[in-house]
């Protein structure tokens, strides 16, 4: 196991931070703060603001009050941010191959006057490696399966190296061994000491793949460790009724 | 047949003509990629005849035409964007409202002149015999400009282009790059005014391009057949045109719709024609299929 370079430091503080948008409150009054290594479930129905919070630790929507600061990463800068969209926000009849995805990675890292060389596409190819898409390489991204489509994102934010990584709905869509894989991955990123933060509506997948779950609907409903966080009131008051099966068989 | 291809290169006047046409099938080709991989086909015509008013005043007050079509090009370009960045309507809508009102000044300018039918016919048409050698030059450093640009911005236009949202992710700036863009566009677009003419203009930045993405599913490769086959179409466009006595302009284009239909029908993968054979020759026929040969040799 490799240990984390700055062990349980904190990697990203948000302070009350508050999204809205045209008036309309999308998030409020979120005071979370996030450790080296954990993997910490964003749970919530359907525009509970999850995807905003993680767009917003991003930097993509900039927030209407509070503060996103970010702590130090592993090489000593601040830590850097890799956030992995929904993949509907592509468009899939783009010629490209599934190693071109995975080079878009390096843009912001090699000159724009040289083109990419074998070092960097046999980087790209260990990345398709790790979430097993390696042989895929030469297809057009539109040829593969939303699971496999899913992989290759995953490997590009890989190449992207950063200390903590932000994933809007990476179970949804995606077929079993994928969501197998992507587990698996989370474990191996986890004790390379990068945190991890995923948004899900899934309770069972965030009960199982979490190191600590954050409640969310709109404003933070409870945070802690799975067992703790997880009780019927609390899935009850932030999904409200939309769940009475489950929170019904573990009342 | 080669007589039929060399002799209208014969003459000074068709040389400066075929230059022209090879170096807008080029430029057009390449940037038209661009243009049909963001579905931007609207916004290509939009700006050809949003650079009318530019070359009508460079036209009346004896400038040089491609300076006024490039000026009127990046003053619309920047107005769409900024139209279509900081209001509630959307692109298309901005696009069409600077792109009428702007070929509506055109025509109200010329309109004004005597020889206004001669003159509009020529503008909206295109008139390739008179490319002069100042014209040649102009469209040289313009598409050695446009290519400069596509290559040393390659990724960042084709991430843009591909997934805005991990473009944004990763610290592009969107509406910069889009804005680059529309000027490459209109540039492409303001030296093919002089040989395709300002209403079939689109056809040199869609056709190509189309037609390349019906052959491969590489982006480099899409980029160099798409040159390959504007040129080509210019060359032969142009060719017919001499010796059938019809406008260069819709000569050029028309090759260039052949091309694309014979790739549609017949590209190796995604033919109409050519999947149809495919399936054909790999369908059984049922009553071959009563009787598979392993069946028949296994007693």
């Amino acid at each position: 196991m490799i240990e984390p370079v700055t062990p349980n430091s904190t990697i990203l503080t948000v302070e009350r931070l508050g999204v809205h948008f045209e008036e309309r409150p999308a998030l409020e009054d979120i005071s979370l703060s996030f450790s080296a290594g954990e993997t910490v479930g964003l749970l919530g129905p359907n525009g509970a603001g999850k995807s905003t919070l993680l767009r917003c630790i991003a930097g993509m929507i900039p927030p209407t009050h509070g503060s996103v600061s970010f702590g130090p990463g592993a090489d000593g800068g601040k830590a850097r941010a890799v956030y992995v969209p929904q993949r509907s926000s592509v468009d899939w009849t783009f010629p490209v191959s599934v190693l071109d995805v995975a080079l878009m990675a390096l843009r912001t890292k090699r000159s724009r006057f040289r083109p990419f060389s074998r070092a960097d596409e046999a980087i790209a190819l260990d990345a398709l490696e790790r979430v097993g898409m390696r042989n895929s390489a030469p297809h057009q991204i539109g040829a593969l399966s939303g699971g496999q489509q899913q992989r290759v994102f995953l490997a590009r934010a890989l190449m992207q190296e950063g200390d903590f990584y932000l994933l809007d709905e990476p179970f949804t869509g995606v077929d079993v061994p994928t969501q197998d894989m992507l587990i698996e991955l989370f474990g191996k990123l986890r004790e390379e000491g990068k945190t991890i933060i995923y948004a899900t509506h899934d309770l069972a997948q965030a009960h199982r793949s979490s190191t600590r779950i954050v409640l969310i609907r709109r404003r933070i409903v409870a945070d802690g460790p799975p067992d703790v966080v997880m009780t019927a009131e609390n899935l009850l008051s932030c999904f409200g009724g939309g769940l009475p099966d489950l929170a019904g068989s573990r009342s | 047949m080669i007589d039929w291809l060399v002799d209208p290169v014969r003459h000074t006047f068709m040389q400066h003509a075929y230059l022209a046409i090879l170096m807008v099938g080029v430029i057009c080709g390449v940037t038209g990629v661009f243009v049909t991989l963001r579905g931007l086909a609207f916004m290509g015509d939009a700006m050809a005849h949003a650079v009318f008013p530019g070359v009508v005043i460079a036209f009346l007050t004896g400038g040089n035409f491609l300076v006024g079509a490039l000026i009127a090009a990046v003053i619309v370009s920047l107005g769409i964007g900024a139209v279509s960045q900081s209001t509630r309507l959307s692109n298309d809508t901005a696009i069409g409202v600077f792109f009428a009102g702007a070929f509506a000044l055109g025509i109200a300018l010329i309109s004004a002149q005597r020889t206004y039918t001669r003159d509009l016919n020529s503008f909206l048409l295109g008139s390739i015999l008179g490319v002069s050698r100042e014209d040649l030059l102009l469209t040289a450093l313009v598409g050695l400009f446009v290519l400069a640009v596509v290559i040393l911005f390659r990724r960042e236009l084709t991430t843009v282009a591909f997934d805005r949202t991990f473009a944004r992710a990763t610290g592009l700036k969107l509406w910069r790059y889009d804005q680059l863009f529309l000027i490459i566009l209109s540039l492409a677009i303001v030296i093919s005014l002089q040989t395709v003419g300002n209403v079939l203009v689109l056809a040199m930045l869609v056709t190509p391009a189309a037609t390349a993405r019906l052959l491969t599913d590489r982006l480099k490769v899409m980029i160099g057949l798409s040159a390959l086959i504007g040129a080509l179409s210019g060359w032969i466009g142009l060719t017919i045109s001499y010796h059938a006595g019809i406008a260069s302009g819709a000569s050029i284009v028309l090759v260039a719709t052949t091309i694309f239909l014979v790739a549609f029908l017949f590209a190796p993968r995604t033919g109409i024609i050519t999947s149809t054979i495919r399936r054909r020759l790999h369908y059984h026929h049922p009553e071959q299929d009563t009787f598979p040969d392993d069946l028949q040799v296994s007693d």
